[in-house]
């Protein structure tokens, strides 16, 4: 699917354009492939997450003696509890795996480039800031893979230079993880982080409306984004939703043993989206595996001006990013696998 | 290069960098105060000398885990002596657990080991166990909580 890009249409910034010139412009005849409806999913999965997590937020108590005794009824006790929170858990699943599946295709076809920067860098932080709800997500739950989840993640942002202590003082709320630093994930998660979400998500919405779509070759302006492409994205989402319902059904949502703080559980193995770098860690003496992670994420955000620097020098770049993307997944995968057998 | 001769425009330039100026620096020291209320405000803890008890509670070859006023730490005796270590992992702070077959302390976490003096010999950590310092009074012994 590598398809070879041209250039960005013309920005349309500041033409006198009202909001309903730009619902109902004309998109490039490529994106009628379904491939490109892929942004569109994680919008809709976004908001499966706020609804489900309002309804969460009815019950849950976010102190350390009580948050897991309440995750345990809303599972076990409350009617549709258990369906609600499991919605809420495979919507996380489902985000992370869909925008991992949109960056791939969005860099495989190098739509990030001459203009598309921002479209590129609003979307990697968006791809960030989800991962941030995911991990204090699931520490909310307060079983024992969350507790020293916690812990483990606050030290590691802790070995940061300079920076490092206060915020970890800042995220623990103390020296040590306590019903504090559960009620500032708690805040993080239901509060700063969605709202900042949200923003973020609009934000790289209306990037990539205003900046336009990527234009490839021969592909000329005539598919409608209302109501052709509009209800093709609808109809995915209710696709997606039907999808998952099923999951649901067939995975309902469990829950580990209560958070021990005297032992540390026997599988720390953490949800899927992290257990690559979870075993990165393992492999990498101390330092050196942050260091890698926090390189590794500064070259995925600044990609496009890598790719500016290397294609003036006349590097194939479409090689190189059908290689680099290869790579990464292969890396990814083989790392998921070491995470379960070990 | 123009040079501003005109009065009005250099005082309303002064006026507002002026302005600005003192806005920047409320609005600075504003966000923070805001930050150290956010920030604990944790007094260090002062060193002490705690009684774990006496020589012959502990095995031989065995490690007992205490927890002495948040600290948790495991209290090891072999052939060479009693010494203690701090649980806490010194790659990300897992707890370390002593394994007897093995005669190491193993961090389940990555999978750190260390050796019965506590040093580091396989997997991420970076440095040995933190030690405590143990004090013999007659049998009973006393740990030297925060001398490490
Ligand atoms: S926390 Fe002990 S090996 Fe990582």
């Amino acid at each position: 699917m590598a398809v070879e890009t041209v250039k960005t249409e013309n920005s349309d910034v500041g033409t006198g354009k009202t909001w309903v010139d730009y619902i109902q412009k004309d998109l490039p005849e490529h994106l009628e492939w379904w491939p490109y409806t892929l942004g569109a999913i994680p919008l809709t999965l976004f908001g499966i997450l706020v609804t489900t997590g309002l309804l969460l937020t009815f019950y849950y108590v976010p102190a350390s003696d009580q948050a897991y005794e309440s995750v345990d009824r809303i599972t076990h006790e409350i009617y549709l509890g258990w369906f609600v929170r499991g919605l809420h858990k495979t919507s996380v699943d489902l985000m992370i795996l869909f925008l991992l599946f949109h960056v791939i295709r969005v860099f495989m076809t190098r739509a990030y480039q001459s203009g598309g920067e921002l479209k590129w860098v609003s979307g990697s932080i968006v791809l960030f800031v989800t991962l941030a709800m995911g991990f204090t997500g699931y520490s909310l739950v307060y079983d024992n893979v969350s507790y020293w989840g916690m812990t483990v993640v606050t030290n590691m942002v802790g070995t940061l230079p300079i920076i490092g202590r206060p915020l970890l003082h800042l995220l623990r709320g103390g020296e040590e993880v306590s019903g504090v630093t559960l009620l500032r994930l708690y805040d993080l998660h239901t509060k700063l982080l969605p709202v900042l979400l949200g923003g973020l998500a609009l934000g790289h919405v209306v990037t990539v409306r205003l900046l336009g779509f990527t234009t490839v070759p021969g592909s000329r302006e005539y598919h409608q984004f209302y109501p052709e492409h509009t209800m093709k994205m609808g109809a995915v989402a209710v696709g997606l939703l039907l999808f998952m319902v099923d999951l649901v059904m067939i995975f309902p949502p469990v829950l580990g043993p209560p958070a021990n703080l005297q032992e540390v559980a026997s599988d720390v193995s953490p949800p899927w989206y992290f257990s690559a770098p979870f075993m990165w860690i393992s492999l990498l003496p101390g330092p050196m595996a942050l260091w890698s992670l926090m390189a590794g994420a500064g070259l995925f955000v600044l990609y496009p001006f890598v790719d500016r620097v290397l294609a003036e020098r006349g590097w194939p770049m479409t090689f190189i990013n059908g290689a680099v993307a290869a790579t990464a997944v292969g890396a990814m995968v083989v790392l998921m696998y070491l995470d379960l057998q070990g | 290069m123009a040079i501003i001769h005109d009065d009005v425009g250099r005082r309303r330039f002064l006026s507002q960098a002026v302005m600005g100026f003192g806005m920047v620096f409320g609005m600075g020291a504003l966000g923070l105060r805001f930050l150290q209320f956010l920030l604990p405000n944790g007094a260090p803890r002062q060193p002490e000398t705690v009684l774990i008890g006496s020589e012959s509670r502990i095995p031989l070859g065995e490690a007992v885990p205490m927890d002495l006023g948040g600290q948790k730490i495991l209290v090891l005796r072999t052939d060479e002596g009693v010494a203690a270590f701090s649980r806490r992992c010194t790659d990300l702070g897992c707890l370390v657990s002593w394994n007897r077959e093995r005669g190491q302390f193993i961090c389940p976490c990555h999978q750190g080991t260390f050796d019965k003096t506590g040093l580091n010999v396989s997997g991420p950590p970076p440095r040995p166990l933190d030690r405590l310092d143990i004090v013999k009074r007659g049998d009973q012994l006393y740990v030297n909580v925060k001398s490490a």
